[in-house]
């Protein structure tokens, strides 16, 4: 796996663990350790989100010339590239 | 509103193609119990819930849905890349073909096309709750089916995955019914559809929701 890839699939595991606990919080408001839990899980993945768009291009779009090249550019999400 | 993110919610990386495969992931693209209809269901349903928890609940779930109609796309595109048309024949995906090529389109594995017939809105708590019950199972004996034809631990382990997700928004869907009861009489919940009989609502509840 690439540099790349495996900072990718950190973020997905700490946003796999922010959905679970939404999800969860929606039908368990009250529970304070799920919320710190994802309070936790939130810093940790902005962190690494931050390093991943520096280095790699935007996750979620915000608009500047730069940014837009590097947000039309290859690879998708459904792309292969050549190191897969 | 909705904002994209340029990521899969697990990765899809499928280095064999395998169109035989593709032609029954495409079931949960578009197919009865896909991740489609489990979308558009739970979009679709949340207007009318009385409960904030479960206006909640819906949008949430519906949303995660949507990031799973794309791993699906994304399954199906990488198991139909670089074939020939050979290939495609052996593998029964000349049907499919010769509509869409190898483009990704909502349909079932015996190729019907996405109907919204597969889900439904009725706009009341109780029963809307039920359906997604039943959805969620429904898609998980799917993802059941698909594991039992595939070898290609690039290819179960995003399945498995899908089918452990059916499980939690059961649980969810059980925990939001059991939200909706309380707010209800006990001795009789279907007395009147609390999503309609606003009035009711009030009478039984006794409390400020």
């Amino acid at each position: 796996m690439t540099e790349k890839q495996i900072l990718m699939r950190k973020i997905a595991t700490y946003d796999f663990a922010i959905v679970e606990l939404n999800l969860y919080l929606d039908t368990h408001p009250k529970d304070k350790e799920a919320h710190r839990k994802l309070e936790e899980y939130e810093t940790k993945s902005m962190a690494l989100r931050e390093k991943y768009e520096s280095e790699y291009g935007p996750i979620i779009f915000r608009d500047s010339p730069d940014n837009r090249m590097k947000w039309i550019k290859n690879p998708w999400p459904w792309d292969l590239c050549e190191e897969d | 509103m909705w904002v994209y993110e340029k990521k899969l919610q697990y990765p899809v990386k499928i280095k064999n193609p395998n169109p035989a495969m593709a032609k029954i992931i495409i079931s949960q693209y578009g197919g009865p119990d896909g991740e489609l209809g489990a979308s558009l269901r739970y979009l679709s349903q949340r207007y009318s819930m009385p409960y904030p928890e479960l206006k909640a609940i819906l949008t949430d779930i519906g949303t995660e849905e949507l990031a799973h109609l794309e791993m699906i796309g994304a399954m199906v595109y990488q198991l139909t890349r670089n074939l020939t048309p050979e290939e495609i024949k052996e593998a029964g995906m000349d049907a499919y073909f010769v509509d869409h090529t190898t483009g990704i389109y909502p349909s079932s594995a015996s190729g019907v096309p996405f109907t919204a017939a597969y889900l439904q809105s009725k706009g009341d708590v109780l029963t809307d709750l039920h359906e997604n019950l039943a959805a969620e199972q429904k898609a998980r004996t799917t993802y059941d089916n698909i594991l039992r034809f595939c070898d290609d631990p690039d290819v179960v382990e995003p399945i498995r995955f899908l089918r452990a997700r059916e499980i939690v928004h059961y649980q969810r869907f059980g925990e939001g019914l059991r939200i909706a009861t309380d707010n209800l009489d006990s001795k009789n919940f279907y007395a009147f559809n609390a999503s309609f009989d606003k009035g009711c609502r009030k009478k039984a509840q006794g409390n400020n929701r």
